[in-house]
């Protein structure tokens, strides 16, 4: 079995899967990118048994067949080719992968295809489409919110809520929470599942590649993203997501609008001097004064600013973690923010502010304070 | 090897330190019996040496003190002026010395290692101990050797108000005439039992193979067997700044009662959890520990997120303990140990804490603040008020026998 292909466009495509390879699989054969060549199209697969990305490449062929090449080695080879054809030959008893180039010849040991774990059927679901702009969109702004508790696997994902009106984007690692929704985005059926943080960050690199439309199927137990010649398949998280709804908390009557550049800024500034395991910074506010204060005691840094604001509400002081902060404010687009507030232990909601808010985009942020001892 | 037998550890112990400073405060004191400590029912703090003749030591109930010396004059401690004597006489110490550990309000550890090629160090520690004396009036005593445990015993030799120093390779000859109670770590339960082996001198121990005495008290024994022929590599550690909080209590008996060990346990942890949260600390491992009436000790701990919240910490506490515990028989000791401090506020989470509870710990926080540490409790504490041992009223109604260390 021969093909010819093109080096870069080959190599563009393996670095996409490469994404999908982790360090150190349970099963070696995993270690290897899976080729399948029909009518003159190479379909290349690589997996981690939890998600798994196809992609489609034309090539030049008459014949048929499969193996498994080596990622790490063929990869390393790609890399240092100037754009070129390549002539991979495949001896289907040895699986042994001969590649010709410009240069010279190069020969490595593949695998029999038939080891490669099979991939998971698209049986019995349900289908919907989404623009690439929105996902990429909900994914970015979302991501970041997820926990990495192994003790709480649901918490690591981000939480999808299809309805006939919008779809809800939610993560949270109990300590910060992100609600995205989008009014854009519809689905014909009501549904529910949690994706994983690590197909999500393969598809967002997808995303940002391309303008059409993606095609979101699902099942119970997998949802399969299908863009341009793509595909990825991941399991979903089993289990209940917990009940984000009623941490939200809807009465906050201290509300403070402030320039949200200028408060990341601040926070960046004096989350430097804060302690290093634990990243606490004040925010007291008086009237239309936000004084930002960090210290570290072990080290005797310190740091205060003080900002203007707009404040309606009672005097208080709250505690937050600097890096929770300057993630959501880093990860909002509108010019202010609103932060709105209860007491000193209550969660505090971001928003953009209303002048800074989207049609169709709904994005709310919740942060945990942590406790002032006095 | 080497490098641990060629240091130079000084110990100095400011001699009968509470009754000195009494003795600077009011100078009538002088040359009398003295008796720190207080109350019908309180126990000895501290006594003069002229006391001591009479048999007296720390720790007895004051009411047979007076028995056994009916002379003596009993005053009431005054801490505060304690402390800042004590203060003084580290900041002289911290002045001259190129590494100090002050070990309790009265003890300090040097390291001089190096310093003779300049000085000579039992000159140059004659001079601070001289320095010492000059500066603040108080007595106190010097012992030098190669590591800390033989220049203890070696200041508790001299004193009061004198200095030795062990030379190097001397340490096995000087401890072998000694009492086995000399040796720090033997305290009364441990001598009875080595008495009981008919072991009187450190010279026994060192004869005894190091095998047998870990076979009779563990690991502890083994200790006891490297201190006993001089081998102790422990550094002298400066001050640094506070990695860990712990309590532990030995029982006046051993006890096999689970609830009230739990009980125990919990009243601990809301103890070290309030500590943690007043100097604005959260912890990130929890560690407890159980000793067995034949001293087997066990101990086992868990990472969990920083935290400084009671009820979190109490129901890992009792995890762990359900998991220690397994063979059924009498304890003598239990505590409760934080590890991995961190400055700073407990970080609220969305799905466990509520705003209540977070209020409920402030507010008791805030009863305690004003009106005392152990006003407020968790029901299941309240019978194990751990106050600890206070040697100025001598109030002590927990069930255990000594006081919090922290």
């Amino acid at each position: 079995m021969k093909f010819i292909v093109s080096s870069s466009g080959l190599l563009r495509q393996l670095q996409a899967l490469s994404g999908v390879l982790n360090t150190s699989n349970p099963l070696p054969i995993l270690d290897n990118f899976l080729f399948i060549i029909e009518k003159g199209t190479l379909t290349i697969s690589a997996s981690d048994l939890e998600t798994t990305m196809i992609t489609h490449i034309p090539v030049e062929s008459k014949a048929s067949g499969k193996v498994a090449v080596q990622a790490k080695i063929l990869l390393d080879t790609l890399k240092t080719f100037p754009e070129q054809p390549l002539t991979f030959s495949i001896d289907e008893k040895t699986h042994q992968v001969e590649i010709s180039s410009d240069y010279g010849k190069y020969k490595l040991s593949g695998f029999d295809a038939d080891e490669f774990p099979k991939m998971p059927v698209a049986s019995d679901t349900s289908t919907l489409s989404v623009s690439s702009q929105t996902m990429l969109q909900a994914i970015s702004k979302t991501i970041f919110a997820t926990g990495n508790d192994e003790l709480r696997p649901v918490m690591s994902g981000v939480f999808c809520q299809l309805s006939k009106d919008d779809i809800t984007f939610v993560a949270t690692d109990a300590h910060k929470l992100v609600r995205y929704k989008r009014g854009d985005a519809k689905s014909n059926n009501e549904a529910a599942f949690i994706l994983p943080k690590k197909p999500l960050t393969l598809l967002k690199n997808i995303l940002t590649n391309t303008e059409n439309e993606i095609k979101i199927r699902y099942n119970n137990t997998n949802a399969f993203f299908e863009i341009d010649n793509t595909t990825l398949i991941c399991r979903l998280i089993d289990g209940r997501y917990p009940n984000y709804e009623a941490v939200i908390p809807v009465d906050n009557p201290n509300k403070l609008t402030i320039d949200r550049q200028q408060f990341l800024n601040a926070i960046r500034r004096v989350g430097i001097f804060s302690s290093k395991t634990t990243h606490q910074v004040k925010l007291k506010i008086t009237g239309s004064e936000l004084q930002l204060n960090a210290e570290d005691v072990d080290f005797s840094n310190e740091a205060t600013e003080r900002l203007t604001c707009q404040y309606n509400g009672e005097d208080m002081e709250i505690g937050f973690n600097v890096r929770f902060l300057a993630d959501m404010l880093s990860n909002l687009d509108s010019t202010d923010v609103t932060i709105e507030m209860s007491a000193p232990n209550r969660a505090g909601i971001i928003t953009p502010s209303i002048e800074g808010r989207k049609i169709n985009e709904d994005i709310l942020m919740l942060v945990m304070p942590v406790m002032l001892n006095s | 090897m080497n490098e641990s037998t060629n240091r130079t550890v000084v110990h100095m112990d400011l001699d009968c330190f509470f009754v000195s400073v009494s003795r600077l405060l009011n100078p009538k004191l002088e040359g009398k019996p003295v008796i720190v400590g207080g109350g019908e029912r309180g126990v000895v703090a501290a006594c003069s040496y002229e006391t001591r003749k009479f048999g007296v030591h720390s720790a007895m109930p004051i009411k047979m003190a007076k028995r056994l010396c009916p002379e003596a004059i009993i005053i009431r401690g005054d801490y505060d002026a304690y402390s800042k004597k004590s203060d003084e006489v580290t900041e002289i110490i911290k002045e001259k010395m190129p590494l100090y550990e002050r070990s309790s309000i009265d003890e300090f550890y040097m390291d001089l290692t190096g310093m003779d090629r300049f000085f000579g160090s039992y000159k140059y520690a004659t001079e601070v101990r001289k320095k010492i004396i000059s500066e603040t009036g108080l007595p106190i005593s010097f012992g030098m050797s190669a590591n800390k445990t033989v220049s203890k015993v070696a200041t508790d030799e001299v004193k009061p108000n004198n200095q030795m120093q062990v030379d190097f390779g001397e340490e096995k000859n000087f401890l072998a005439p000694l009492s086995i109670k000399k040796i720090p770590m033997v305290g009364e339960k441990t001598y009875h039992l080595l008495r009981s082996m008919g072991v009187e001198l450190v010279k026994t121990v060192q004869d005894m193979p190091m095998e047998l005495m870990g076979n009779v008290l563990g690991e502890n024994g083994i200790t006891i067997w490297k201190k006993s022929n001089g081998i102790d590599n422990s550094p002298v550690e400066a001050y640094s700044e506070q990695k860990s909080m712990s309590t532990e209590e030995t029982f006046e008996q051993d006890t096999i009662d689970v609830q009230m060990l739990k009980n125990i346990l919990i009243a601990m942890t809301e103890k070290l959890c309030f500590r943690m949260r007043s100097e604005n600390k959260m912890t990130s491992c929890v560690a407890v520990k159980i000793r067995y009436s034949n001293f087997d000790t066990h101990t086992m701990q868990c990472r969990i997120p920083y935290t400084g919240c009671d009820h979190t910490i109490i129901a890992r506490v009792k995890e762990l303990f359900e998991k220690l515990y397994n063979r059924r028989m009498l304890i003598r000791l239990i505590g409760v140990k934080y590890t991995h401090l961190v400055g700073g506020g407990h970080q609220i989470n969305m799905f466990e804490d509520n705003a209540e509870m977070i209020s409920l710990y402030q507010a008791m926080d805030k009863m305690r603040f004003r009106f005392g540490e152990d006003k407020i409790h968790r029901a299941a504490a309240l019978s194990f008020s751990l106050r600890g041992f206070n040697p100025f009223n001598g109030l002590n109604n927990s069930p255990v026998k000594r006081g919090i260390k922290t």
